[in-house]
């Protein structure tokens, strides 16, 4: 009997897989099939974006935020990648019998603060509590709903296109894994778990930006490689200008970790056209978010797959991971 | 990176057309750095840069680790050992899924404070690897370790294991480059044996790209000039003598010993165990083990890799059955075993 994995979770293959063997199977629809981080519906002539995201992080609270900031960043980030503006949430939670109201209050305050930074209203809810051991603390649902400024199908993006990302990547990963017992390291590594609105909306206006998503599970390297797997385009990524955080390389390299497989929850990778690159970047750049902005590679036609040419000129395939290094990473 | 173009260029330039030069690393910080950094896709197509034996939890024998399981399992043990040691999987599990009473340590000296903390406890420490891992714990032996702590000594020596490999025709090595933190510790001059017997040019690297760039170039000027020789490129740290006090208690506590590698067999001296001096500290003997018989793992073929007789990517189940996640050999579970580097990289 084929049973669930811990990798059907990664958000890599495995995930993948999953999706179009048998979610799809049963679910296809003309909203769903692109599989993107929101799907657009027209309610009444409205273009509105719809996304919905789980959160089930170990553990619950971490450096730099806990499960309550990360379903609220999660869920808005995922509208906002869609080129819509975040607008009402729904908000789900299973909380295991025996689990300490402080720590609940604690959840409640980070999601009360985040909504009000990222101008979305939560609207509805719902509470189901589940026997002790049946859950592992809280598990956060969340659902959110935007008007699309500019919708962002992957069939915008095309060769000769820059790849952006707007800081540097792996902090959640590495801040979470670091934050579970497992291993004896102590580093200030902090989650970089924040709500892309005011880094995004003005990255809007500009004609030149194609499509955007925000690289969690599986990190940079897994969002790629969907990217590329979706529209047929190779692309290149040049890791000298990947920016990574110095402590985070050198912990990477002590766990054998590679930083673009790591999650991020406050980045968002952009293909925009060449000759807007560099304006984009300028503006990402201004905020705060988007202070380490680069283009850090390029969508090409003449091969398929993404390579990575290292430091030395080297060439490396970074391909989707049958599974992820750290599951239950948001 | 205009030198390291360079350097590449001049790689490039010394390969030999018309024939196949095949330079080992038997270090898996090297592999890390090789795999990582794309290096292989620079070489030219007829020089081949092997992993080797660089990964000490791949080659630890199964009888250790099943006895270090059942020693967990005494009430009034406690076993502590390296953290990749717990995953690794054997005929009876791994310590982690089988056994009862055990820690991970990252020293020796973590070791020393649970015993030390756990006065009516023994506490068993599973010490393995190569060199560098030797000298610590000769080092808590020279310190005096307490009463209630023991050594199980699984510790191997690489200047050995690359003497078996140089005899094999069929794996053919052209060039060694040697590991630069075992290195720091045995010396430079260690690896003599390999120019002045064999002609093997043996050069000593450091972790950067560039810097085993520079090793790999010397080893080809080597074989183009013929003037074979140990060469060191890693001179901030690795002098020709090493470290001679770490040597010393080594060799006060330690003597070569006839050994298991898991998935290659029986090596004559190429292991350490405690000397007969200090059995009151060695838990072979306190604790009477014996040699389990080794179980084939179906399908895993770390030895052979291991013996740089293939590469990960052989293995029919490497990246499907066998993933960091659900490991079906040791190759796969620590951060040293190529399998575990290639799957990442
Ligand atoms: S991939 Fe797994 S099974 Fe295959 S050789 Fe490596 S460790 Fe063994």
């Amino acid at each position: 009997m084929k049973k669930i994995e811990i990798g059907h979770g990664s958000g890599g293959r495995l995930t993948r897989e999953l999706i179009e063997r048998l979610f799809l199977k049963y679910l296809r629809s003309e909203e769903l099939k692109p599989l993107e981080d929101a799907a657009y519906i027209n309610l009444r002539d409205q273009n509105i974006a719809i996304t919905t995201d789980s959160y089930v992080v170990r553990p619950l609270f971490f450096p730099g935020g806990n499960i309550g900031k990360l379903a609220i960043c999660g869920t808005v980030n995922d509208l906002l990648v869609s080129g819509a503006m975040p607008g009402y949430l729904a908000i789900g939670f299973i909380l295991e019998e025996g689990f300490p109201l402080d720590s609940l209050e604690d959840i409640l305050k980070s999601i009360k603060e985040t909504a009000q930074y990222a101008g979305v209203s939560i609207v509805t809810g719902d509470t189901k509590v589940v026997e002790k051991y049946k859950c592992d603390g809280v598990y956060i649902n969340t659902t959110g709903v935007g008007e699309v400024i500019k919708p962002l199908p992957v069939s915008n993006v095309s060769p000769g296109d820059a790849v952006i990302i707007t800081g540097t990547v792996g902090d959640h990963g590495m801040a979470v894994a670091l934050s579970r017992d497992e291993f004896d390291i102590k580093a200030a590594v902090e989650s970089d778990c924040a709500a892309l609105n005011e880094l995004l909306m003005p990255i809007m206006e500009i004609d030149g930006l194609k499509w955007m998503r925000d690289p969690t599970r599986g990190g940079v390297a897994t969002a790629l490689a969907d990217l590329s797997e979706s529209t047929g385009f190779g692309i290149e990524i040049f890791e000298d200008k990947v920016p990574v955080r110095e402590d985070v390389r050198f912990i990477s390299d002590m766990l054998g970790y590679d930083p673009l497989y790591l999650a991020n929850e406050g980045k968002a990778i952009l293909i925009a056209s060449r000759e807007s690159a560099d304006r984009i970047v300028a503006i990402l750049k201004k905020h705060p978010l988007g202070h380490n902005a680069e283009v850090i590679g390029n969508i090409s036609a003449k091969f398929r797959k993404v390579k990575l040419r290292t430091k030395i000129g080297g060439e490396r395939l970074l391909d989707m991971l049958e599974e992820d290094m750290l599951p239950r990473i948001c | 990176m205009e030198k390291i173009k360079d350097i590449i260029k001049l790689i490039h330039s010394l390969v030999p057309e018309n024939r196949r030069i095949r330079i080992m690393n038997v270090c898996g910080s090297h592999e890390h750095t090789i795999a990582f950094s794309g290096m292989r896709s620079l070489m030219p197509n007829n020089l081949e840069i092997i992993p080797g034996p660089g990964c000490p939890v791949c080659v630890c024998p199964e009888s250790d680790i099943i006895n270090a399981i059942n020693l967990s399992r005494k009430d009034d043990v406690i076993l502590v050992t390296y953290g990749d040691m717990l995953r690794v999987p054997t005929q009876k599990g791994s310590i982690r899924a089988e056994g009862k009473n055990f820690r991970m340590i990252t020293s020796p000296f973590e070791a020393m404070n649970i015993a030390k903390s756990n006065p009516d406890k023994k506490t068993v420490f599973f010490s393995i690897g190569f060199e560098t891992t030797t000298a610590p714990t000769a080092a808590i032996l020279e310190m005096g370790i307490p009463e209630n702590l023991f050594i199980l000594s699984s510790h191997r020596l690489t200047p050995t294991i690359m003497e078996i490999l140089v005899k094999d025709a069929e794996i053919g090595i052209d060039g060694f480059i040697a590991p630069g933190h075992v290195s720091a510790i045995v010396g430079s001059n260690a690896w003599n044996v390999f120019s002045e017997k064999y002609g093997i040019p043996t050069v000593v690297a450091g972790f950067e790209a560039e810097n085993l760039l520079f090793g790999i170039m010397e080893i080809l000027q080597q074989l183009k000039n013929g003037n074979v020789q140990t060469g060191n490129v890693y001179k901030g740290v690795v002098r020709p003598e090493g470290n001679v006090q770490a040597q010393k208690i080594m060799a006060k506590f330690f003597e070569a010993a006839d050994v298991n590698w898991r998935g290659i067999g029986h090596i004559p001296g190429s292991g350490l165990e405690l000397r007969a001096k200090y059995a009151d500290k060695d838990a072979r003997k306190v604790f009477r083990l014996e040699e389990i018989k080794e179980a084939k793992i179906p399908g895993c073929i770390c030895g052979t890799i291991i013996l740089g007789k293939a590469y990960p990517s052989a293995c029919k189940l490497f990246k499907k059955a066998c993933t960091p996640k659900t490991p079906k050999g040791p190759c796969m579970v620590s951060m040293e075993g190529a399998c575990n580097i290639w799957y990442k990289a």
